[in-house]
C-alpha cells in the first residue's frame, strides 16, 4: 500500500514537473472516450434485450392473408387485420398471447365534464399483453378474459395526473363520450426498447398512459393511430364494430410466448396448417409467406433500425481510434523524455516490476481523470445528439452497471496507450538511457 | 532539406511516425466522409418544394367530443373554423385537408390507369381532400385543364400533380379527362413536395369529397401576409376556440418548421459529423503542436550546430515545417484511399453518395494548414536556438 501511495505521488509529482503533455493527452483520451461513450450509451438503449429472462420465448408471428391476388407478393404485410388475430388466437400452443395497437384519446373525470379533456396515448390490447411483458400491477388486476368490457388500465402516471393519487381502481373516467370504471394501476413501468412497437418507428416512446380492451376499441370504432391499411373497398368510417371485424383492414400487431423450442415448432406447424386450410377455403390467394420472428430480431425484421445512429456510432469508434493512436503517440513523447530518469531508477537497482508499478500508478491517476473529464464530453455530446435527433431523448440515461464498464473502458484505454511507451522505457538499452 | 534526409529523420523514430500516420489517415477519411454526409444533408434540404414554406400555416387539430367526429357535424364544424380564420387580418386564404405537405404518414393509395393495373401501378401516393380555396391556400400553379370546384364535391374528379401524371401517362397534357383508379383527371399542378417517403415526394392526388371522419385528426391550412405570420400564429388557438371549445389544437406550425423537421435525422447527422470532424482536426493539430514541440528540443543541439555551421532562421523554420509536411502529405496519401473504403462501409448502413475525388484533397488541404498553423509556434522556438547550442554539444 506504502509503495502505491510513493508510486502516486510520484506521478503526481510528474504531472506538476511537465503539465501541459499530460494535460494533452488526457484531453485527447477524454475527447475520444466521451464521444465514444455518448453514442454507446444511446447504442446500448436501442439495443439492448429489455426482457432479458423471456425475450427467448417471445414471437411475432404473420400470415400472407391478403385477399387481393398477388404471386409475387411473398412478404406479409407487417401488421394484421382482426380476422388474422382471430384465426392465430384459436392456437393453445403459446402459453400466452395479445393483439394490440395505439391509439389516442381525450380522457376526463366524469364529474368535471366541462374541464378541458387530457390528450392521452392508448394501448388497444388483451389481457395476456401484461403477462407477455412483464408488466407490474400497483392496484388491481388485468381483465379477467378478453371479452369487450368498459374497463380501463391506467398507468400510475396517468392515474397521478387526472386524479392526484394512484389509488383509484373503482372510480369511472370519461374516455371520449363513453364511461369507464378503472380496475387497476400499472406500477412504475418502461421497457426500453419497446420492441413490441418497433414496427411502427416508436421503440424509444414512452409507453401508454391508459390500456383498452381489445374488442371494446372494435365497438367503439377506435382505430390505430400508427400504420392501418385496408385493402378492399369497404366504408372503414362507418359501423366499424361490423367492417372492422369482417373486413381486409390492417392495423393490429400480435404477440405470442412460445417457451421451449417444441412449443415453437408446433406453433410453425400450426401456422402452415392454418394457411393450408385457408387456400383450401379460398381465403388465402397469396403465396405462402409465414413468418414467426422472435422479439429480438423484431428490429432487424422491420428494418427499423436508426442506421444515422449506426453510421456515428461507425464513425465515433473511429474516432476514439485516432484519439487513442494520437494519445500513445503523446505519451511515447513523455516517455522517452523521461527516460533518463527511468534508467536511473534502473540503474539504482529498481527492478522492472517495480518500474511496472509506477506506469500503473500514472495509468490510474491518468485514467480517474480521463473519466471524469470524459463523462462530462459524454453529456455534452448527449445533450447536443438529444437536440439534433430528438428520437433519442429517452436514451440518455447512465445505470450503475455502465458507470462501472464506463470505467473499466477508460482504465483499459490509458494502460493501452501507456502500454508500448512503459514497455520502451523499462526495457530499453539501459547505456542508452543513462546518456 | 533533402527529401532523403527527411525520409531517414522519420525512419528513425518509426513507432512515433507510425502512429502519427495512422492518426492522420484515419482523421482525413473521417473527415472527407463527414463533408459528404454534410454536403448530402444540405442538398436534400435544399431540394425545390413548390411550398410557400414561410407564409403557410398549417394547424393540426381534432374534435374532443366524439359527436363532432363524424360528417355532417364534422363538415358544420371545419366550415366555421375556416370563416373565423378567414377573418383574421393578415389571412389571405384558408382551407382545410387531411393532411400536411411535407409530413410522412396520412392517407396513402395506389394509383394506376383504369384498365392498366398491371403497368401503371403506383404505390403509396398521397390522396388529399381538396376543396377549392386550397389551390390558394398552397398558392398552387396550375399547368393543365382545371382546379376543382364546388361541383366536383363527391363527383370523382381528381387533379394530379406533374410529375405523376407524368409517370402515368408519359407526357402530363395527356392526363386530362383520363381515368384513373383515383378517379376522372381534371387537371395537372405544379410539382409540390407531398411526402418524402411516398413513392416520389412530388406525388399527390387531390380530390373534393366530404371528410366522413376524423379518426385521426383533420388539418387547416392558412396563406397569411410575410409580415403578419406570427400575429396570426398568436391568434388561431383563441379564434377558434371561440367557434368550438371541444376541440384539441395539436400543432400550430408553419412549413418551414415541417419543412426542417422532415430533414432533422439528415441535419442533426450533419451537425454531429461536423462537430466530430472539428474536434478531428483539434486532435491532428494538438498532435502535430507537441510531436514538433518535443522533436524540437530533442534536437536541440542538432539545430544549434546546423545554425553555427550557417543555417538561417527561416531555413531552421521550414525543416520543422518540412517535416510536418511531410507526414501530413503521406498520411493524406493513406488517408485518400481509406477515405473510399470508409465511404464504402458508411454506404451499406445509410444512404449516401459516392465520394468525389475533389473531397478528400480539400480535406487534406485543410488538414496540411490545420497542421501549419499548429507547427507555427514549436517551429518559432526551434529558430530561436543559438548558435552557442552548438558549443554545449561538443
Amino acid at each position: 500500500m506504502d509503495n502505491m501511495l510513493h508510486s502516486l505521488a510520484l506521478a503526481y509529482r510528474n504531472i506538476k514537473r511537465a503539465p501541459l503533455p499530460y494535460l494533452l493527452t488526457v484531453l485527447i483520451l477524454s475527447l475520444g472516450l466521451g464521444m465514444f461513450f455518448s453514442n454507446a450509451t444511446l447504442y446500448y438503449w436501442l439495443n439492448h434485450d429489455p426482457l432479458p429472462q423471456k425475450s427467448q420465448t417471445l414471437f411475432y408471428p404473420q400470415i400472407n392473408t391478403t385477399m387481393q391476388p398477388c404471386d409475387s407478393c411473398n412478404e406479409p404485410l407487417r401488421v394484421l387485420s382482426y380476422l388474422d388475430v382471430a384465426k392465430l388466437s384459436r392456437s393453445d400452443i403459446p402459453s400466452a398471447q395479445a393483439a394490440m395497437f395505439q391509439s389516442a384519446g381525450y380522457a376526463r373525470l366524469p364529474a368535471k365534464a366541462n374541464q378541458t379533456p387530457m390528450p392521452v396515448s392508448l394501448r388497444v390490447t388483451q389481457r395476456d399483453f401484461f403477462t407477455l411483458f412483464n408488466v407490474p400491477f400497483l392496484h388491481g388486476e388485468r381483465w379477467v378474459d378478453d371479452s369487450a368490457r368498459r374497463e380501463l388500465i391506467l398507468s400510475k402516471a396517468t392515474a397521478e395526473r387526472l386524479f392526484g393519487r394512484s389509488t383509484v381502481v373503482g372510480e369511472t373516467l370519461q374516455l371520449g363520450n363513453e364511461l369507464f370504471s378503472i380496475i387497476a394501476v400499472l406500477d412504475d413501468w418502461t421497457m426500453l426498447p419497446r420492441l413490441y412497437d418497433v414496427a411502427n418507428g416508436l421503440g424509444a416512446s414512452a409507453s401508454a398512459d391508459i390500456y383498452l380492451p381489445w374488442e371494446t376499441a372494435y365497438d367503439l370504432g377506435i382505430k390505430s393511430n400508427t400504420t392501418t391499411m385496408s385493402r378492399d373497398s369497404r366504408n372503414y368510417n362507418e359501423n366499424f364494430a361490423v367492417n372492422g371485424r369482417e373486413g381486409d383492414f390492417y392495423q393490429a400487431q400480435f404477440w405470442v410466448q412460445l417457451d421451449t423450442p417444441a412449443q415453437v415448432d408446433a406453433y410453425k406447424t400450426f401456422m402452415q396448417q392454418l394457411v393450408q386450410s385457408e387456400k383450401e377455403a379460398g381465403r388465402h390467394p397469396r403465396p405462402e409467406a409465414n413468418r414467426l420472428t422472435n422479439i429480438l430480431d423484431i428490429t432487424e425484421h422491420f428494418n427499423a433500425r436508426n442506421r444515422q445512429l449506426d453510421a456515428f456510432a461507425l464513425v465515433s469508434l473511429l474516432f476514439l481510434l485516432v484519439c487513442l493512436f494520437n494519445a500513445s503517440h503523446l505519451a511515447l513523447n513523455r516517455y522517452l523524455a523521461s527516460q533518463y530518469e527511468f534508467g536511473l531508477r534502473r540503474a539504482l537497482g529498481a527492478s522492472r516490476a517495480q518500474l511496472q508499478q509506477l506506469v500503473l500508478a500514472d495509468v490510474m491517476v491518468s485514467s480517474a481523470l480521463a473519466f471524469a473529464l470524459s463523462l462530462l464530453v459524454a453529456s455534452g455530446a448527449m445533450a447536443l445528439i438529444s437536440t439534433l435527433l430528438p428520437a433519442t431523448r429517452s436514451l440518455t440515461q447512465w445505470s450503475p452497471q455502465m458507470l462501472l464498464a464506463m470505467l473499466a473502458t477508460a482504465f483499459a484505454a490509458s494502460y493501452l496507450v501507456t502500454l508500448y511507451p512503459a514497455l520502451r522505457a523499462s526495457f530499453g538499452s539501459l547505456n542508452r538511457q543513462l546518456k | 532539406m533533402s527529401l532523403s534526409l527527411l525520409i531517414k529523420s522519420l525512419l528513425q523514430r518509426k513507432v512515433i511516425t507510425a502512429l502519427l500516420l495512422v492518426q492522420l489517415t484515419l482523421t482525413l477519411a473521417l473527415l472527407s466522409n463527414s463533408v459528404l454526409l454534410s454536403q448530402q444533408a444540405y442538398q436534400l434540404s435544399n431540394q425545390p418544394t413548390g411550398l410557400q414554406l414561410d407564409t403557410t400555416l398549417a394547424i393540426e387539430l381534432k374534435p374532443t367530443d366524439d359527436n363532432l367526429l363524424a360528417h355532417p357535424a364534422l363538415g358544420e364544424l371545419i366550415g366555421r373554423q375556416l370563416t373565423a380564420l378567414r377573418q383574421i387580418p393578415g389571412v389571405r386564404a384558408a382551407a382545410f385537408s387531411n393532411q400536411t405537405p411535407l409530413i410522412f404518414g396520412g392517407m396513402n393509395g395506389n394509383v394506376y390507369i383504369e384498365g392498366k393495373e398491371d403497368t401503371t401501378n403506383i404505390d403509396m401516393v398521397p390522396y388529399n381532400f381538396a376543396e377549392a380555396e386550397l389551390f390558394d391556400t398552397l398558392q398552387m400553379t396550375l399547368l393543365h385543364g382545371r382546379w376543382l370546384t364546388g361541383e366536383d364535391k363527391n363527383s370523382g374528379n381528381v387533379v394530379l400533380t406533374e410529375k405523376l401524371a407524368t409517370k402515368l401517362f408519359g407526357q402530363s397534357q395527356l392526363a386530362l379527362g383520363q381515368l384513373t383508379s383515383a378517379g376522372t383527371v381534371v387537371g395537372v399542378v405544379a410539382d409540390m413536395m407531398y411526402q418524402r417517403f411516398a413513392s416520389d415526394q412530388y406525388y399527390a392526388v387531390f380530390f373534393n369529397s366530404d371528410l366522413g371522419r376524423a379518426d385521426y385528426g383533420y388539418r387547416l391550412l392558412l396563406q397569411v401576409d410575410k409580415a403578419a405570420v406570427s400575429a396570426v400564429r398568436d391568434q388561431v388557438s383563441g379564434v377558434l376556440r371561440d367557434v368550438e371549445p371541444e376541440i384539441d389544437i395539436r400543432n400550430i406550425v408553419s412549413l418551414h418548421q415541417l419543412h426542417r423537421d422532415v430533414f432533422e435525422q439528415e441535419r442533426g447527422l450533419a451537425i454531429l459529423l461536423s462537430v466530430l470532424s472539428a474536434l478531428m482536426l483539434l486532435v491532428a493539430m494538438i498532435s502535430a503542436y507537441s510531436h514538433a514541440l518535443f522533436h524540437g528540443v530533442q534536437q536541440q543541439n542538432e539545430i544549434g550546430i546546423k545554425r553555427a555551421l550557417g543555417a538561417s532562421k527561416s531555413r531552421i523554420l521550414l525543416e520543422v515545417f518540412s517535416e510536418s509536411w511531410l507526414t501530413t502529405s503521406l498520411g493524406a496519401v493513406l488517408g485518400l484511399m481509406v477515405s473510399y473504403l470508409l465511404q464504402q462501409q458508411l454506404a451499406q448502413v445509410i444512404s449516401l453518395p459516392p465520394l468525389s475525388f475533389w473531397l478528400p484533397v480539400s480535406a487534406a488541404l485543410l488538414l496540411l494548414l490545420c497542421v501549419t498553423v499548429a507547427t507555427w509556434y514549436p517551429a518559432a522556438i526551434a529558430t530561436r536556438v543559438s548558435p552557442a547550442t552548438a558549443t554545449k554539444a561538443l
